[in-house]
């Protein structure tokens, strides 16, 4: 049974986002495949009536419409995520390094995003200010993550992957399609493979599937 | 060029596959299952595909693209279009020579990969890109403060942080760009690598600042 419809944009990271991690959860649903580019009907006046901000991607469950990724993820795994480890809200110090993480999940959209869609689709943009922006934002999660690197752990927060994972993933696992490679980022390109390694991850263009996961000794 | 370090072991665990550059040689560097650390060009020889997408299956890397599986030779072991097949000998991508030591991934493009020795008993710190120059890089580390100490040089790359002592260790990417493999002293704790750690950070703002500046 499907629980949400998504109005979608392949490409699109944000909604990414949310097909991520309904994978993860194992959540089924419907989709609505909007022409983001060339057409913009994410602007156009239905898709403006249902999301007034004009951006995707836009989830709608019976009478809750919700437009931020970072309310999506915390519906997601309130409403279908049993062990409740997805959305550790019964821990103030974890539910706020959580928040902190969607925070920046938005800037990462704000910088890495806009550089993206201006490589990508020559969106109009501040190119130079994008990207000076997505270099900082970059350079902050990779010292953040290295200092998990020092405290033996993997994940952004606690013990085990939450949505503060999912939100950040897309755009620091796209930033090559900007130009900014993962070559002099370690703690990140390990990361995101911790991510990729997590059962029930989808892929989009430009994240692939982990091969060496498969047991098969060869390749078809 | 003379062997370069590459970043650290610790970054790279098995069956992992990362990019890196050694005097304008791209490389793909990988580490096998059994552990063992290869560098190889990073060129796949069957059409040309950057082996840095590839993965590891066993002892072998597998380029994204066709699948062609490489041996620790750098020979070509498998073509899964001619499961059946023998690959000729003459498939083989060019490997250089990789030696481990201090925790650091060592790769010459020429001869037998010599590390250069490490004036400390060290644990890994950080690896890092930065934009700017060997002397640039330099001065920052003789400039930025530390716990409200300066630093003090004890010899090229070697610099005394309160307690600690970091070694700096350069590959020069091109004209203006520098990988930085950093380490700390061997007994320096979780805490005092994430405070070396933004030392770093600040290191790479102010070398990159006075890049822009000069
Ligand atoms: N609402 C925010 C931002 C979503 C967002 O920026 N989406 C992009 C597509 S990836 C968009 O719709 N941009 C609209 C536009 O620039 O016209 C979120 O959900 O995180
Ligand atoms: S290009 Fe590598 S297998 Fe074809």
């Amino acid at each position: 049974m499907t629980q949400f419809t998504l109005y979608d944009y392949v490409l699109s990271g944000n909604c990414y986002k949310i097909r991520l991690m309904a994978g993860l959860l194992g959540v089924a649903y419907y989709t609505v495949p909007v022409d983001f580019y060339p057409g913009h009907e994410h602007r156009s006046e239905p898709m403006l009536a249902l999301n007034p901000s004009g951006t995707l991607p836009v989830l709608v469950a019976d009478d809750l419409v919700l437009s931020e990724t970072q309310s999506m993820l915390g519906w997601l795994a309130t409403t279908f995520d049993r062990s409740g480890t997805w959305y550790p809200v019964s821990d103030a110090n974890l539910h706020a390094q959580v928040l902190q993480w969607l925070g920046f999940s938005a800037r990462l959209t704000a910088s890495v995003g806009a550089a993206r869609l201006n490589a990508m689709l020559d969106w109009p943009v501040d190119v130079r200010a994008v990207r000076a922006a997505s270099r900082k934002d970059l350079d902050e999660l990779e010292l953040l993550l290295t200092d998990r690197v020092f405290s033996g752990r993997t994940w952004l927060v606690g013990e085990g992957p939450t949505i503060a994972d999912i939100a950040c993933f897309p755009y620091a696992a796209l930033s090559p399609d900007a130009g900014f490679e993962h070559d002099g980022y370690p703690a990140i390109r390990n990361w995101l493979y911790a991510v990729r390694s997590l059962p029930g991850f989808v892929t989009m263009p430009g994240i692939h599937p982990l091969h060496e996961l498969r047991e098969d000794t060869h390749d078809g | 060029m003379q062997t370069a370090p590459l970043g650290l072991l610790r970054d790279l665990d098995p069956k992992r596959v990362m990019r890196a550059q050694v005097g304008g040689q791209d490389l793909v560097v990988w580490r096998a299952s059994n552990g063992d650390v290869s560098a190889w060009d990073n060129r796949c020889p069957h059409r040309g595909m950057a082996l840095s997408h590839g993965f590891v299956r066993g002892n072998d890397l597998a380029c994204l693209y066709h699948g062609w599986h490489y041996g620790s030779t750098g020979a070509c072991s498998y073509i899964p279009a001619h499961p059946d097949l023998d690959p000729p000998e003459t498939i083989k991508t060019a490997v250089f020579s990789v030696a481990i030591a201090d925790g650091v991934i060592w790769v010459s493009t020429k001869g037998v990969a010599q590390p250069a020795p490490v004036p400390m008993a060290s644990q890994p710190l950080r690896c890092f890109h930065v934009q700017a120059r060997s002397d640039g890089l330099a001065h920052a580390c003789r400039t930025v403060a530390f716990e409200g100490g300066a630093p003090e040089q004890i010899e090229p790359g070697l610099y005394r942080l309160g307690a600690r002592r970091v070694f700096v260790l350069e590959n020069p990417l091109d004209e203006d760009r520098i990988q930085v493999t950093a380490l700390v002293d061997a007994d320096a704790t979780p805490n005092d690598c994430a405070a070396l750690s933004r030392w770093c950070d600040a290191v790479r703002r102010l070398a990159q600042t006075e890049k822009v500046a000069a």
